[in-house]
């Protein structure tokens, strides 16, 4: 079923996908089903060459999305021109059909704190992201897509639930949803609350596609390592959520301790029949 | 605007989010007071992962630093980076081996790292490291690298020295005056 087209954009995801990484080029490279990935934008450079497994990819006509990671959208700070000015550049390199970011902040006075950290669900904050969604898709040629975060951690001012706090900004900016199934599992096992409840309150039809990750448990708290299996619990919520209403695709993201390929690709299976998709394996 | 936490147990006169942010943060990554109403274990849980993160990141531009020292990379990483914030891997990485260089504890193998990122950049510990434009010569640990228009070789590795009950590696005598920049 490998099209032959070259359309100048790339259909939306489909499938199952995988995010790309250099060390796992070679493996991506040889997943023969394949019709998704996505890429850390801030790894693909705006001009130059692009890494050869990328090029390679877009030669097969395999959607190739952007996933920035350091837009800080949720920062009170306006976002940072230079910033959307790249994954802009890049959604436009690549002929992806759209980008996502997180809805997180990771920097602030100055200081960078090197990953995602969560805002406060207060009205304040829904503003902040909104105004930075707004400026960033004036200068976006294509869709946005945001994810919420996993947090360890909750501001002592939380105004409005997760589920209000989420819909709310996707209703006033009109972007998409990129739902991590492994954050809501996480943030549900940490707050203890139920990740069933929330899948029933979010709206599941503007969901572009969805991220799965494997965790671990670590001094009492569930971790979203991203170097770990995906544990039986996530690929579970994976199929209550396709049970509500299946995304168009599903991805794994993997970011380190890359296990052996057969196992890569096992993970891949057990997601493609948690879903109901064709393996790309 | 904005009022300034007063402290105490009552509910604080709440800041603007920059400046909650700006607090959260130093606190994670700096070392500053924790910010008034967060609970401490998530606080922590959250100061530790950010930690193992970075170290993660680094890891992946100093392959050879992490892995010289081993199932000593987590700690040493964290200890180093608890209280400084970061200036990406790439400078993250580069001050960590100097640091260790400095205190003879830089095993040879990240020492070759270091000494080949040293003839290829100019780092001056403030700035983002730029290419050289002129040969020259990296050392660190006894090893020496040298760079010749943008090509590194290593032309001396570092000595490994016989390991005492898996201490660090003490660095070699003798490797300053080998070759002169």
């Amino acid at each position: 079923m490998r099209g032959r087209r070259r359309v100048r954009r790339m259909t939306g995801p489909s499938g199952v996908g995988i995010g790309w990484r250099p060390e796992i080029a070679g493996f991506v490279a040889e997943l023969p089903g394949l019709r998704f990935v996505e890429v850390v934008a801030e790894g693909v450079p705006a001009s130059g060459p692009l890494p050869p497994g990328l090029t390679q990819l877009r030669d097969r006509a395999v959607t190739v999305v952007p996933h920035g990671v350091r837009l800080s959208l949720g920062g009170a700070e306006p976002v940072d021109p230079a910033r959307v000015a790249h994954l802009a550049a890049v959604a436009q390199r690549l002929d992806a059909p759209l980008v996502s970011e997180h809805i997180a902040f990771v920097r602030a006075g100055g200081l960078e704190a090197g990953h995602l950290l969560p805002l406060p669900r207060s009205r304040e904050a829904v503003d902040a992201v909104c105004a930075n969604v707004a400026r960033a898709q004036a200068e976006l040629p294509v869709p946005i897509a945001l994810e919420p975060i996993a947090a360890l951690l909750d501001w002592p001012d939380d105004e409005l639930d997760e589920a209000d706090f989420l819909t709310e900004i996707l209703d006033r900016t009109g972007a998409l949803l990129l739902l991590d199934v492994a954050n809501v599992h996480a943030n549900a096992r940490n707050r203890g609350a139920d990740p069933l409840a929330l899948l029933d309150r979010l709206p599941l039809e503007r969901v572009a596609y969805a991220h799965v990750a494997g965790g671990s448990e670590r001094g009492g708290f569930y971790h979203d390592t991203h170097t770990d299996p995906v544990p039986a619990a996530v690929l579970e919520l994976v199929g209550a959520l396709c049970a509500r209403r299946r995304p168009p695709a599903l991805l794994l993201e993997r970011d380190g301790h890359y296990p052996p390929a057969a196992e890569l690709r096992a993970e891949l299976d057990a997601l493609a029949s948690a879903a109901g998709f064709p393996a790309v394996t | 605007m904005t009022g300034t936490p007063e402290g105490g147990s009552a509910p604080a006169p709440r800041a603007g989010l920059a400046e909650r942010q700006a607090e959260l943060v130093a606190a994670l990554v700096a070392g500053g007071e924790p910010p008034a109403g967060f609970a401490p274990g998530p606080l922590a849980a959250t100061r530790a992962a950010l930690l193992r993160k970075r170290a993660g990141e680094v890891a992946r531009h100093w392959p050879l630093l992490a892995a010289g020292l081993g199932a000593r990379w987590p700690t040493t990483f964290a200890e180093w980076a608890a209280r400084r914030p970061t200036a990406g891997s790439l400078r993250d990485g580069w001050d960590l081996a100097r640091a260790l260089h400095d205190r003879h504890a830089l095993p040879p193998a990240a020492a070759e790292e270091l000494a080949v990122r040293e003839a290829r950049l100019r780092y001056d510990g403030v700035r983002a490291p730029r290419p050289r434009r002129v040969p020259a010569v990296g050392r660190a640990g006894g090893a020496v690298a040298v760079q010749i228009a943008g090509r590194v070789r290593l032309l001396r590795p570092a000595p490994r020295v016989p390991t005492r009950a898996g201490d660090g590696v003490p660095d070699a005598a003798g490797s300053e005056l080998w070759i002169s920049d």
